[in-house]
């Protein structure tokens, strides 16, 4: 994959990021219900996350010589929501995420600047999606 | 008119149509569609099209196998293919007919395709048909489309269309002081 290639990836990385962190937030706001005093601050740590991670991915397309580029297009429903669907629906964006890193690592193979990026998203992905499936296991 | 009830209480939305025809057409040009291929023909996010396509999943019209891969359920290549079908008839009733240009043809026909009934889509590939048969009388109409230029006293007040001319000649052209209303300038542009 040459350079170009790259940003373009991470530029889909940055956009699958902040688009997650928005839903994290429109989740929160919208999760109903007693477990919304629970849920709703893991939703909300769950978009700090996503930002950072976001800001990591900016990071190093600045460091690549490209610039971070976003265009979102996400419509939202406005309709309340409860605890165990909004982590549902987390977890499959979260996967989302996951699988999208794991491409990267499949494409960057050789250059191992890329790769041990790839890898270190790849496992705070993993762990985040790891602690969805448990609260929703639980 | 209760048709905007109609529009809203459409099971196919906007989404759900592109993901299927989405889908649909990575099938054809591929043979197999995967998260990632719909969210990048989509041009959207894989986490955007996961939660679609897992409602969609549920819905019964999209299926996944083991390894992930994408297909279509027997409903969902049904409404895959009259998507499809709809929107092929009326892009070619926008660009052959009607002149528009391709990508703006395109662009409306995709707000559109999954909205206009079966039924108004096969008049409309009727008449196309009718317009391919290439007989004296389709070319004499032909020639006096191409040909179609109102006389600058055209008179918006008596169009069928009501005010869409009028409004399009007076957005058209900025409004000249001391010029009388858009009613005197010709509103509609020979093709």
């Amino acid at each position: 994959m040459n350079r170009a290639e790259t940003i373009r990836a991470l530029n889909e990385l940055y956009a699958e990021e902040i688009e997650a962190a928005v839903r994290y937030l429109h989740l929160s706001a919208t999760v109903k219900g007693l477990d919304r005093l629970l849920v709703r601050k893991h939703l909300l740590e769950g978009m700090e996350e996503t930002l950072e991670h976001a800001q990591t991915v900016a990071e190093k397309i600045l460091q690549l010589g490209g610039a971070p580029r976003l265009d979102l297009r996400i419509q939202l429903p406005a309709e309340r929501t409860t605890a165990s669907d909004a982590i549902r629906t987390a977890l499959t964006f979260e996967q989302g995420a996951l699988e999208a890193y794991g491409e990267l690592l499949n494409k960057v193979t050789g250059d191992v600047a890329l790769e041990e990026f790839a890898r270190a998203q790849i496992e705070l992905e993993s762990r985040h999606v790891a602690s969805l499936q448990l609260l929703i296991e639980g | 008119m209760d048709s905007w009830k109609a529009f809203d209480q459409n099971p196919v939305t906007h989404s759900v149509a592109h993901h299927l025809v989405a889908i649909a057409e990575l099938l054809d040009e591929y043979g197999y569609a995967r998260v990632s291929d719909v969210a990048r023909r989509l041009e959207i996010t894989r986490g955007s099209a996961s939660i679609t396509l897992k409602s969609l999943k549920h819905r019964g019209l999209v299926t996944e196998d083991d390894r992930r891969f994408l297909g279509l359920s027997a409903e969902g290549e049904a409404i895959a293919r009259s998507i499809r079908a709809r929107k092929a008839a009326i892009g070619m009733l926008f660009v052959q007919v009607l002149g528009v240009e391709p990508r703006q043809a395109d662009e409306d026909t995709c707000k559109i395709e999954h909205l206009i009934s079966v039924h108004t889509a096969e008049r409309a590939t009727r008449f196309l048909r009718f317009l391919t048969s290439r007989t004296p009388e389709v070319q004499a109409f032909q020639a006096a489309w191409s040909r179609f230029d109102e006389p600058d006293g055209h008179d918006p007040a008596q169009c069928p269309c009501h005010d869409i001319c009028r409004a399009a000649g007076e957005a058209a052209a900025p409004r000249r002081v001391g010029a009388a209303s858009g009613r005197s300038r010709k509103s509609h542009e020979p093709r």
